[in-house]
């Protein structure tokens, strides 16, 4: 971990962005620095913007100020088509997968070059493999879990140097979570990692660092084992979104 | 699996509705008249079908609700016409349109240089619209006193060839010397819009650029295109009208349905684009665009009727008793079950089937099918897997405008050709696609056939029953009203 923040490297540098949505000021200068190979999550309570940085991350909601820079390059103000193909997933939250498509062709549709899936299928079935039994089924037939698996496992059919994943546990059956936890957990060997994550005992076992995101702006950032030492500050940012565990996210 | 059941109950129930409806008119009208009225009726619905099909996929995906497809449907017919009957006006502008769009596609070869050029932020904002202007004015210059009321004069003279295969003279076109600078003139526009396009200056527009090779090619064949046909201007149309009819009139389909292709992607690019954000304007811009568009065949070739003459498979007098025979003889009747009907109509179902064949096959098996019902549902989730929805927008748009184009000149061996002919299909079309479901293509086919059939049969009755003939019309409007009351989604539309 160490090593980590001793590199300067960062596969993503978000840089005092500011995002509007409509006349809402959203963002008000939100910096994430995300280290290669490494799992960042965002904490914050309901509605301070973590959402909309991943989506600012990845060209949807575009900023009006600051820099991204993916790999080396900034990437504010390009299409969103062109960051995905850059090389950045994005599991959006509510496990917004297409329902009138079947689970194949969700993951079909996923492809950036001819032959994606076969090349990950099995890296794919071997996390989730409900997936493949699934595979004829249209998206409205599945089960929330299975959506969200969906989700997950979509990003992971291109090549995809850093994935942004956005509440994964939510409306999750604690069993589901810890499936979940484990694939992402799976996931860090070969990718790097945002995750916006609400589920804070979830958050904490997983990601080696943390921004804390409150109305709008970082606040804080560093290393999550630090974080978790540190009650005071947990509490004053995160409320009452720590206390809960895990059996009380289910919905 | 309750719901499963509940599904082939209503499969079933129509089923039995359809063929109840259909016994019913058997029985009540005999074999002769009900065989005839069914056939027409779906004549009518294949056309219908092939105006409703894009509107339904446009309005599914984009929620734009074109009001100029009828204008698309009568553009179409007009491409083929004239292609078919005399194609001196298609062959004399080609050239002109060639260069343009050369000019204009020069923007992958240029830009990324320009927006690496270093200007101040004003002259950011100024240097596109003085481009715009230059492009303007050397367009202007280029098409100066460029005959094209004459030229389209010409589509108005069907040209005959006859037994020795000369043609009558076709009207005089400018000579080359003259002619030949005009297409210069509009690659240098072309090049100059390009420029202005190209966003100058703009770092947040640098991407790392494709291979000089690749951003060549388009260009390079467009540029190559442009000086063929500048030179073959007037030998094109000798060759195209010396051809045999049939395949003449085939490469007509192809051009009309080509033409609506391109026009779509032209007219969703450059004015359907910019107003995404703003759809109430999207409807008022379209329904501008039909008035201007129908005003522009006015001026170019009179509000006047043509009737097309039919390609020669459908066009010998006589009677075929089958199928070979009518292929053999080109007879224009055939007689089906002891009916005498009208062989080119035979040839318009069995589009509007193979059109219906083929969306399907591309809405469930082609990629680009995939990604059309992934962007009804979610366009913004479509766009973050790194599929450019903007282009899939315009092909969408193009592909419905290019089907619209096609009924168009399916159209035309049978009905007056003229600047309304295709006010009444739109109507009809968007009829269809409320009857049908909005966004759905199996019930755009659906309610088609059901429309058509009602109108065939309306026309039926009323001549039966000596009812006023507008029966026959408003019997589409009441089978809608119908259909919104018990099924306000449309047959086959979902309900979310």
């Amino acid at each position: 971990m160490t090593e980590l923040t001793n590199t300067n490297e960062y596969l993503l540098s978000v840089q005092s962005i500011d995002t509007f949505i409509g006349q809402f000021h959203i963002l008000e200068g939100v910096s994430v620095n995300v280290a290669k190979g490494s799992i960042t999550v965002l904490l914050g309570r309901n509605g301070a913007g973590k959402t909309t940085t991943l989506k600012t991350v990845m060209g949807l909601t575009p900023p009006r100020d600051g820099k991204v820079i993916f790999d080396g390059q900034e990437i504010q103000g390009k299409r969103a088509f062109n960051i995905a193909n850059l090389g950045i997933g994005y599991v959006p939250e509510n496990r917004a997968i297409f329902r009138a498509l079947t689970v194949l062709e969700n993951l079909k549709l996923a492809e950036r070059n001819k032959g994606d899936l076969e090349r990950h299928a099995d890296f794919i079935y071997d996390l989730f493999p409900d997936l493949e039994r699934l595979s004829k089924l249209k998206g409205n037939q599945l089960s929330g879990g299975q959506q969200q698996m969906l989700a997950v496992a979509r990003a992971l059919v291109p090549e995809n140097k850093l994935l942004l994943i956005d509440e994964p546990s939510e409306g999750l059956a604690p069993i589901l979570i810890q499936q979940m936890m484990e694939a992402i957990r799976k996931l860090k060997d070969t990718t790097t990692i945002l995750l916006v994550e609400q589920n804070f005992i979830m958050a904490s076992q997983l990601a080696e660092r943390y921004v804390i995101i409150d109305d709008g702006k970082s606040v804080h950032s560093g290393l999550m084992s630090d974080l978790v030492l540190n009650q005071e500050l947990i509490h004053q940012y995160l409320g009452a979104s720590i206390q809960a565990p895990i059996s009380a996210s289910e919905a | 699996m309750k719901h499963e059941n509940k599904k082939i109950l209503y499969i079933v129930i129509a089923i039995l509705v359809i063929f109840g409806v259909l016994y019913g008119l058997y029985s009540y009208a005999g074999q002769e008249a009900f065989i005839r009225t069914t056939l027409s009726g779906l004549t009518l619905g294949s056309l219908f079908f092939l105006v409703a099909a894009g509107l339904t996929l446009i309005f599914g995906l984009m929620d734009v609700l074109n009001f100029a497809h009828g204008s698309m449907f009568m553009l179409g017919a007009y491409a083929g016409w004239q292609f078919y009957t005399n194609p001196t006006f298609i062959f004399g502008v080609l050239p002109l349109v060639l260069a343009f769009v050369a000019g204009i596609m020069v923007i992958p070869l240029i830009k990324p240089e320009l927006v690496r050029l270093k200007l101040s932020d004003s002259w950011q904002k100024r240097l596109p619209k003085l481009l715009y202007l230059a492009g303007l004015i050397v367009g202007v210059l280029a098409v100066l006193k460029f005959d094209i009321a004459g030229l389209a004069e010409t589509a108005m003279v069907a040209i005959v060839t006859t037994s020795t295969g000369a043609l009558a003279e076709l009207s005089p076109q400018e000579p080359l010397l003259r002619f030949m600078w005009r297409p210069v003139l509009l690659f240098i526009s072309g090049a100059l819009v390009a420029a202005g396009v190209s966003k100058p200056g703009d770092r947040a527009e640098i991407t790392a650029p494709e291979p000089l090779k690749n951003r060549l090619v388009l260009p390079i064949i467009l540029l190559v295109l442009t000086i063929l046909f500048t030179f073959v201007r007037e030998s094109a149309s000798e060759l195209v009208l010396l051809m045999n009819g049939n395949l003449r009139f085939a490469l007509a389909v192809i051009v009309a349905t080509l033409f609506g292709f391109l026009l779509g992607a032209l007219i969703e690019i450059t004015m359907i684009r910019p107003l995404y954000i703003r759809p109430f304007f999207i409807v008022l811009m379209t329904l501008g665009l039909s008035f201007v568009l129908r005003e522009l065949v006015q001026v170019l070739w009179d509000p006047l009727a043509y009737q097309m003459v039919r390609p020669p498979l459908f066009a010998q007098p006589g009677r075929a008793s089958t199928i070979a025979e009518w292929l053999a003889n080109g007879s224009s009747t055939i007689s089906i079950a002891g009916v005498t009907f009208p062989t080119y109509r035979l040839f318009v179902i069995l589009l509007g089937v193979v059109m219906f064949i083929f969306v399907t096959l591309l809405m469930t098996k082609s990629r680009l099918g995939m990604i059309i019902r992934a962007g009804v549902q979610d366009p913004q989730m479509v766009e973050a897997l790194g599929i450019n929805v903007k282009r899939v927008f315009t092909i969408v748009f193009a592909l419905g405008v290019a089907l619209a184009a096609l009924g168009g000149i399916g159209a035309a061996p049978f009905l007056p050709v003229q600047p309304m002919m295709g006010d009444q299909y739109q109507m009809q079309g968007f009829i269809t696609v409320v009857i049908g479901g909005m966004g759905s293509y199996v019930g755009a086919f659906a309610g088609a056939m059901i429309l058509g059939m009602a109108r065939a049969f309306g026309d039926y009755f009323a001549l039966k029953l000596q009812l006023s003939p507008t029966i026959a019309e408003a019997s589409t409007v009441i089978i809608m009203i119908i259909v919104l009351l018990l099924r306000p989604q449309g047959l086959f539309g979902k309900k979310d």
